[in-house]
């Protein structure tokens, strides 16, 4: 999926009730299959241009299209249709939600897209299988470790086999070993499904894995990144 | 606890029990209410179902319970008044002879009536008899006790009961709860109650043996309750009574039935209250805990909402869950309620009284409240959750 923002502008309320502008008129194209990080000091944007192309955040200004569609423009409920179908969230903080079990969470994606429940089971057993939580369907959240959980959640984002997938931090509250696992994963789901991704990280490491950075300071992008033969 | 945990969808449980508490006050406050109205509306049936007559200067509190006298003549000419179908002798009087002798709302009663006589009140044709039977026709040394009466001395069918001066009587039957006046009667044959009197009163043991105006035991009626034929309106036939037979107190059912509503205005007013209470503290902490509970998964709206959900599905979720919660916790406040009502009057039991009626109609009523109210709540809170975006829910939910 090829995903273009034209222009993004967002601009929050401080706790003074006063503007702070985040984002000024971004632009920002990435094509099918690709990789691109999206790094940056603190504070610099990342997350907000992450939530507006991922439609969990309206822009002020500026335009987000997936392909040929301008999704931006979309209706609320046409916009809860695109979220289900073409787009999965990995969180730094995992977003598993308590009262559901692993399994449970993993099966949410497939809840809001109307796909049956038993092939989405069957697929969701598969993929936490891979990823080493099977055995974990049952617990809750509270139970797995930071690691499981994040794992968890990967395989939610990609149950529904979207054709893009944002990442925010997904490795920043893991060690090594774990961080590995969830970006070999990404990088998979870029050569193999042909997943464009979008992935937001401080470490070195994860951005030297995407076949482009896009550089972030103060709202504003710095400079493409040279891009990477995958 | 478990069990009620396992029915429940995680993380509700406190929620139920918030909604248990405000149902149960409902409840509880409407059962007292109910127990009011069912008390006041039965004395107005009972006084709009018969013409009730007494000795004249008496008034219906002190004539209707031993303090005046209604001399059998006088009830032969009220039968022969125009429109009277049937006149039935009466003995009453305070259990007590202690307390005082003005009829009061709560006071245990002897009421001697003539079983071959049928009751002249329209609205309790008999009084239905729970365990045993009523009296019959010669019946002597025997006693039909109220629900209430019954069971403050634990009472049942084939025991006896000492009604004062050295009479014991064999209990016959137990009247079904009326929740009205009759609850506290004991009630006997005529001549018995007549024998009672007697033995309670030296000086009208004194009058009778003097011979003073030719009196006899049939002269000894504390009053009378008098029929009226179908179609005759009974406040004119009233007032027909009052005017043809002389030295009378009768009383008027249209107007004795105002008097008692407007002595009643209070306890009515206040039941009124007590209702109105109830809805407003029940309905408050019921919609209050709803709504608590769909703001405290705002976070979790927000990951439903990045994961595709409409409106639409997030309204059917939310609202599906809170038809389960809001009957759990009316069913579980209803249980509470229904507990504490037995525990409370299991103790005023022994006095004679019953502070709480659980209806039917309450009890599907709250279940009702506590469902719609439920509902529109979770609607409310779920309708301010979707208005935010995704991103802004979970910001919100931490």
């Amino acid at each position: 999926m090829v995903v273009r923002a034209l222009g993004l502008t967002k601009t929050f309320r401080g706790p003074d009730g006063g503007p702070v502008p985040v984002l000024h008129g971004v632009d920002v194209e990435v094509k099918a299959g690709e990789f691109v990080a999206v790094a940056g000091p603190s504070g610099c944007g990342k997350s907000t241009l992450l939530n507006l192309l991922g439609l969990l955040d309206p822009p002020d200004a500026g335009e987000i299209w997936l392909d040929e569609m301008c999704v931006s423009r979309l209706s609320r409920r046409a916009q809860c249709r695109v979220r289900g179908r073409s787009i999965g969230y990995v969180f730094q903080s995992f977003l598993l939600i308590a009262g559901l079990s692993a399994l449970e969470n993993v099966l949410l994606a497939a809840r809001y897209v109307d796909r049956p429940r038993p092939q989405a089971l069957a697929e969701a057993r598969v993929l936490m299988e891979r990823l080493g939580v099977a055995h974990r369907g049952d617990h809750y959240p509270a139970q797995l470790s930071g690691g499981e959980q994040q794992r968890v959640a990967y395989c939610r984002a990609v149950l529904n086999a979207p054709p893009l997938v944002l990442a925010d931090e997904p490795t920043g509250n893991l060690d090594d070993g774990h961080a590995a696992v969830i970006l070999a994963e990404l990088r998979a789901l870029c050569r193999e499904r042909g997943t464009s991704v979008i992935l937001v990280t401080h470490r070195a490491d994860a951005a030297a894995r995407a076949d482009r950075t896009l550089r972030l300071h103060s709202g504003r992008l710095e400079a493409q990144g040279g891009e990477r033969s995958s | 606890m478990v069990a009620i945990r396992r029915l429940l969808p995680r993380g509700y449980l406190f929620t139920v029990l918030g909604i248990a508490v405000g149902v149960a006050g409902l409840v509880a406050l409407g059962a007292m209410a109910e127990r009011i109205t069912r008390f006041i509306d039965g004395g107005d049936r009972f006084v709009l179902g018969q013409i009730s007559v007494a000795g004249e200067g008496m008034g219906m509190g002190t004539g209707f319970t031993a303090g005046g006298l209604l001399r059998a003549a006088k009830i032969e000419q009220i039968a022969r008044v125009p429109g009277v179908a049937a006149v039935q002798a009466q003995v009453m009087m305070p259990l007590d002879p202690t307390t005082s002798q003005f009829l009061t709302l709560t006071q245990e009663l002897i009421l001697g009536v003539d079983p071959a006589v049928r009751m002249p009140n329209r609205e309790f044709r008999e009084l239905p008899v729970r365990e045993g039977r009523a009296l019959r026709a010669g019946d002597r040394g025997v006693v039909v006790v109220g629900a209430d009466f019954a069971a403050s001395r634990g009472l049942r069918a084939g025991g006896t009961l000492e009604l004062g001066a050295g009479r014991t009587f064999q209990v016959v039957g137990v009247l079904e709860k009326t929740l009205t006046a009759p609850d506290r009667f004991a009630i006997v044959p005529l001549d018995d109650a007549r024998d009672l009197w007697l033995r309670r009163d030296p000086l009208l043991v004194q009058v009778f043996a003097g011979g003073a105006g030719g009196m006899s035991r049939a002269d000894l009626n504390t009053g009378a309750a008098a029929a009226w034929a179908d179609g005759v309106d009974p406040d004119a036939l009233a007032r027909r009574i009052q005017r043809e037979v002389p030295g009378l107190n009768v009383t008027i059912p249209g107007e004795l039935s105002r008097l008692l509503r407007q002595s009643t205005a209070f306890f009515s007013a206040l039941l009124f209250g007590i209702g109105v209470l109830g809805l407003v503290i029940g309905g408050l902490s019921l919609s209050n805990t709803v709504t608590a509970a769909v703001f405290e998964r705002i976070r979790d709206f927000g990951i439903k909402r990045a994961l595709g959900a409409t409106d639409g599905q997030l309204l059917r979720e939310v609202l599906g869950e809170a038809l389960g919660v809001s009957i759990s916790g009316g069913a579980l406040g209803v249980g509470l309620a229904l507990a504490v009502g037995a525990l409370v009057d299991a103790r005023v039991l022994r006095d004679g009284q019953q502070l709480f009626l659980f209806s039917p109609r309450l009890l599907g009523f709250a279940l009702a409240f506590s469902v719609i109210l439920g509902g529109l709540a979770a609607t409310y809170a779920t309708l301010r959750i979707v208005r935010l975006s995704p991103a802004e829910a979970i910001r919100r939910g931490g």
